[in-house]
């Protein structure tokens, strides 16, 4: 036991002075739980096998000391074991009767030739309907009295919360932050080609494949009913006009994909497809190609 | 004291056989074409009354009213006679009751294609077929009662308090949820509006599930599976725990089908809470079953019946452990709106109740007919492709669940939705679509040769229609037995045994309706909130006829991945003069509770002419008869008075006025699709139903103050 004694003051110290160490962080907060929990288990498992070794040395005593009595206790002890076999425990937990005592358990009346067995309710089914009953009372609880358990509001909140952290600490690193202030034109051909196919996906069925108009008007003529500048065409595209029936893309489409596709629509300007809309909105000039080999679309 | 000579009625049992077998086949067809236009939207056959909308509530009633309706007569007219020794209470009441039951589901057939509808789902069908329904289900209540009140056996066997359980419990549910104001012989508007409305749906719709699908079954399971496997009951006392606690718990988890929406909190957690306590009085049944069957395993082997009993309870077992699974609200966040509902309700229909009902049917129909069974290689055959027929249709749609589930929540790292386009989940599942109707077409199959089989046995057979029995009359005074627990009390007493049931399945109501209907603080109002105009009121019961919201829900759950996609989330006070509430139950296509404003007229009506122009690939089908078709102005007024009734604030005398402002509405709406070259008069409906849906969610966009707190 004085081994024990020492053991658990040698842990305890330890555990202290790990708290202590904290100033000079060498040892992180989480490094000192791990520590914490290691050293409540050591000691929880030496009290259990110190349990155990007292136990066997106690029944080595009585055996030496009192050996009719130890005797008697070990007949007694094999006896309650053939009297238990294993499958009778299992019996008992499903609650069932051997197929051979079914006479003792049935109820005499019949309906129509139906008999019932006066078997009890199985005793892991009436375990499992109380753990549900429990799981019931806790859960109303947790949610409506101690608060544990965010409602769907306060849900959404952290939700949106987590989301616009993570959102913020991915923008930060990645060069996709362009806006309508920011953005510039472009006539790299990866940056047109990857317009060409948000067009045909996403604007296709209102402005027509070659976009030539449809729902929506001819985006290859010089008219312009928004503005035909590429920040005015990248407004356009991010917050829509929904009074006139375009969609807002700002929650569809990345930054970069908006920027993408306005040039690619300054891109056909003159193209002059088959079928085309009639002129919509104010004319414009075009606007002077600035710095047409630049691969910047993107500037911070 | 002499034994007494009576017989049994079995040609009305032969009549509900038939019935089920003749419905069932309608029924399963009629499922069969809606699978298929969910990948080919042209198998509408081009035509209103065979689009989707409409027919999906035919297929679902046909289903569960005609098809497991009349089995539920069948099995309950064939054991409860002999349950109680005695004959039907009244012949004509049993003729009554069978051909009343059969206009009803004729009437179904006819309105529910012509978009006669209330939108409740499982209780589409419009006032006068509900006032009938009500009837017919009296006389069938009359009849029973009668007979147990002439019976010739002391005690109710539990069985019986089954079915007695069914008839008090689906009598309060379909009368609360048919509160409707009627407007014309086919219309009507419900009494409660939006949340209060949906609780009350879902509560019928939830416990329609548990008294209709479940209870009833269960009580024939009890006698038909001891009679079958000629065994015993495996507990006496597990039947009296988990009949009481099923029909006690079983009330309350309706709110389950409304997590995330409007619902107060309260509510919700009280239906998660309740349908955790509803697996084991659920299994209590299964275990009752399946342990029934211990020491006739060997029988299982060689009897095809029994077979079907087997998988019947097991699906029944899996079916209620999931139901309580998909309440849990992290696995319902996901779960709910995608196919993985349809899976789990197909589970239950085809399993356990399709297959309990074949069994009976296997084992009634050659005994009714003092022959064998025509053919058990045809009989095996039905269980096989039945069964294969389930795992079809069960494993498709669950992998389209998830599936679906899961990409609708995806976001990508710039903090964007993965998958904007609702649309490019649709297409991921279309192969499963294609799966699910393999398996469908399996199990109708089945079902066909069962009709073949069955009809055979009736050939060669020869119906004892009166079949004799007798039985001791009962002594006038009962004399209390030894061993008599407390609970033969009311086995021997049917009203107290129905009074009980009804005041433990009431509980549940009043504490879950009386406060969501009466305390006001629990659906905040919104000043900002109008009711529709009467262009949009028009445009919404078109909405309603065509059957939108069977595929659209509206109501935006308070998830990023959901106000992201369609915007800010549903608020309570948004739906009060929702009169039928429209929130769905099923995203086939996105929601649209905040579709007003997305796109313009011009979209929605070429949209309306042909979905793919607007959205290449899109499932939906074309209403282009909206383009066409004149909107009947002749109800604006009766329609305008009806919801003043109901409490929607329109100023008096407004109904008169009502048109010249639902002309002047659709004038407008008419002249700007002329600005983008689409002529089309005002007076088509199309108008109306752009009219509405360029409403939806728009009004707290003006204003997000929230008053009454």
């Amino acid at each position: 036991m004085k081994l024990l004694k020492y053991i658990i003051i040698c842990l305890l110290v330890t555990g202290a002075q790990t708290v202590n160490a904290a100033d000079d962080s060498l040892i992180t907060p989480a490094v000192r739980d791990y520590l914490g929990y290691g050293a409540i288990i050591l000691i929880m498992v030496t009290i259990i096998v110190a349990m155990l070794m007292i136990n066997r040395a106690f029944k080595l005593v009585a055996k030496v000391f009192l050996p009719a009595e130890y005797a008697a206790m070990e007949v007694a002890r094999k006896k309650a074991k053939i009297k238990k076999p294993k499958a009778q425990v299992i019996q008992k937990l499903l609650s069932l009767k051997p197929l051979s005592e079914e006479k003792s358990i049935l109820i005499e009346h019949d309906f129509d030739g139906i008999h019932e067995l006066d078997n009890p309710t199985p005793a892991w089914f009436m375990g499992l309907f109380y753990a549900s009953i429990i799981f019931g009372i806790v859960y109303l609880l947790s949610y409506h009295v101690f608060g544990f358990g965010q409602l769907q509001d306060e849900e959404y909140k952290t939700e949106m919360l987590v989301a616009a952290k993570e959102k913020e600490a991915y923008l930060a690193k990645a060069a996709n932050r362009v806006d309508e202030t920011t953005v510039k034109l472009s006539t790299e051909p990866a940056a047109l080609a990857e317009g060409k196919n948000v067009f045909k996906q996403s604007c296709a069925p209102c402005h027509g494949d070659k976009a030539q108009g449809m729902v929506g008007p001819n985006l290859t003529d010089d008219y312009w009913l928004h503005g035909g500048k590429i920040s005015d065409v990248f407004k356009t595209i991010k917050y829509g006009v929904t009074a006139k029936g375009m969609p807002t893309w700002e929650k569809q489409l990345s930054p970069k994909q908006i920027a993408d596709v306005a040039n690619y629509i300054k891109s056909i300007r003159g193209t002059n497809p088959s079928g085309a809309k009639e002129a919509q909105g104010t004319k414009e000039d075009d606007e002077p190609a600035v710095a047409a080999n630049t691969a910047m679309v993107v500037q911070n | 004291m002499q034994p007494e000579k009576f017989y049994y009625d079995n040609k009305i049992v032969r009549n509900f056989g038939i019935a089920t077998i003749v419905w069932g086949i309608i029924g399963m067809t009629v499922g069969l074409l809606v699978a298929i236009q969910l990948f080919s939207p042209a198998a509408n056959l081009g035509n209103q009354y065979t689009t989707f909308g409409r027919i999906r509530p035919l297929h679902t009633n046909a289903v569960i009213f005609a098809f497991v309706g009349n089995a539920i007569f069948m099995g309950v007219y064939y054991s409860l006679q002999r349950l109680l020794k005695a004959r039907m209470f009244s012949d004509v009441l049993s003729k009554i009751h069978f051909w009343g039951w059969q206009l009803i589901i004729l009437s179904a057939v006819l309105t529910l294609p012509l978009g006669f509808t209330t939108s409740h789902e499982y209780a589409e069908l419009e006032w006068p077929i509900d006032i009938a329904i009500t009837l017919i289900w009296v006389v069938f209540g009359v009849n029973m009662f009668g007979t147990i009140f002439k019976r010739r056996e002391r005690h109710l066997y539990v069985a019986i308090w089954f079915y007695i359980a069914t008839f008090v419990t689906i009598a309060v549910l379909h009368i609360v949820n048919s509160f409707e104001l009627p407007i014309s012989g086919l219309k009507s508007y419900y009494l409660f509006a939006g949340v209060q409305d949906a609780l009350v749906q879902w509560w019928y719709g939830h416990n329609a599930v548990a008294f209709f699908l479940t209870t009833p079954y269960l009580g024939m399971m009890y006698y038909f599976l001891p009679k079958m496997a000629n065994r015993p009951v495996y507990s006496y006392k597990l039947s009296i725990l988990h009949f009481w606690a099923l029909i006690f718990i079983y009330i309350w988890a309706g709110p389950h089908h409304l997590l995330y929406t409007t619902l107060p909190g309260w509510a919700q957690s009280l239906g998660v809470a309740f349908s955790i306590m509803l697996i084991a009085p659920s299994w209590g049944g299964m275990i009752n079953g399946l342990l029934t069957l211990r020491g006739a395993w060997d029988k299982v082997r060689d009897d095809v019946v029994l077979k079907f009993m087997v998988v019947g309870l097991t699906a029944y077992g899996m079916a209620t452990f999931e139901g309580p699974l998909l309440s849990l609200k992290q696995v319902n966040a996901v779960g709910h709106f995608t196919d993985w509902i349809v899976a789990h309700v197909h589970v239950g229909a085809l399993g356990w109740n399709g297959f309990l009902t074949f069994a009976i049917l296997y084992w009634l129909i050659p005994r009714i007919y003092k022959t064998n069974l025509f053919s058990k290689k045809m009989a095996a055959f039905h269980f096989w492709i039945g069964t294969l027929g389930i795992l079809f249709y069960a494993i498709p749609m669950y992998g389209a669940g998830f599936t679906q589930g899961l990409m609708l929540k995806e976001f990508t790292p710039e903090g964007m939705l993965k998958y904007p386009n609702f649309l490019e989940t649709t297409m991921r599942i279309i192969p499963m679509h294609v799966m699910r109707s393999i398996g469908g077409s399996f199990y109708l199959l089945g079902v066909i040769v069962m009709a073949y089989n069955l009809a055979r046995t009736m050939l060669q057979g020869s119906l004892v229609s009166n079949e004799a029995a007798e039985a001791m009359p009962l002594e006038p005074v009962y004399v209390k037995q030894n061993g008599d627990i407390w609970h033969k009390v009311i086995e021997r007493k049917p009203i107290r045994l129905m009074v009980l049931s009804l005041i433990v399945i009431l509980i549940g109501t009043f504490i879950e309706l009386m406060p969501t209907m009466t305390i006001s603080s629990n659906i905040p109002t919104i000043a900002s909130v109008k009711p529709y105009t009467p262009l949009e009121l028009q445009g919404r019961d078109l909405y309603i006829r065509e059957g939108c919201s069977n595929c659209h829900s509206q109501t935006v759950r308070p998830f990023r991945s959901e106000t992201e996609r369609y915007g800010d989330y549903s608020k309570a006070g948004e739906f009060v003069y929702d009169h039928p509430f429209l929130w769905g139950s099923k995203r086939t296509g996105p929601d649209l509770h905040r579709e007003g404003g997305k796109y313009g007229n011009a979209w929605h009506y070429n949209h309306m002419m042909d979905p793919r122009l607007m959205s290449p690939g899109s499932i939906m089908p074309n209403y282009d008869w909206l383009l066409n078709q004149d909107l009947d102005t002749t109800t604006t007024a009766a329609k305008i008075t009806a919801m003043r009734r109901l409490g929607v604030p329109y100023a008096p005398g407004y109904a008169l006025k009502a048109n010249q402002d639902l002309n002047k509405q659709a004038q407008e709406i008419a002249d700007n699709l002329a600005k983008d070259h689409i002529k089309v008069k005002p007076n088509k409906e199309i108008v109306a139903i752009i009219a509405y849906l360029q409403r939806l969610g728009t009004d707290i966009k003006v204003n997000k103050t929230a008053n009454n707190q």
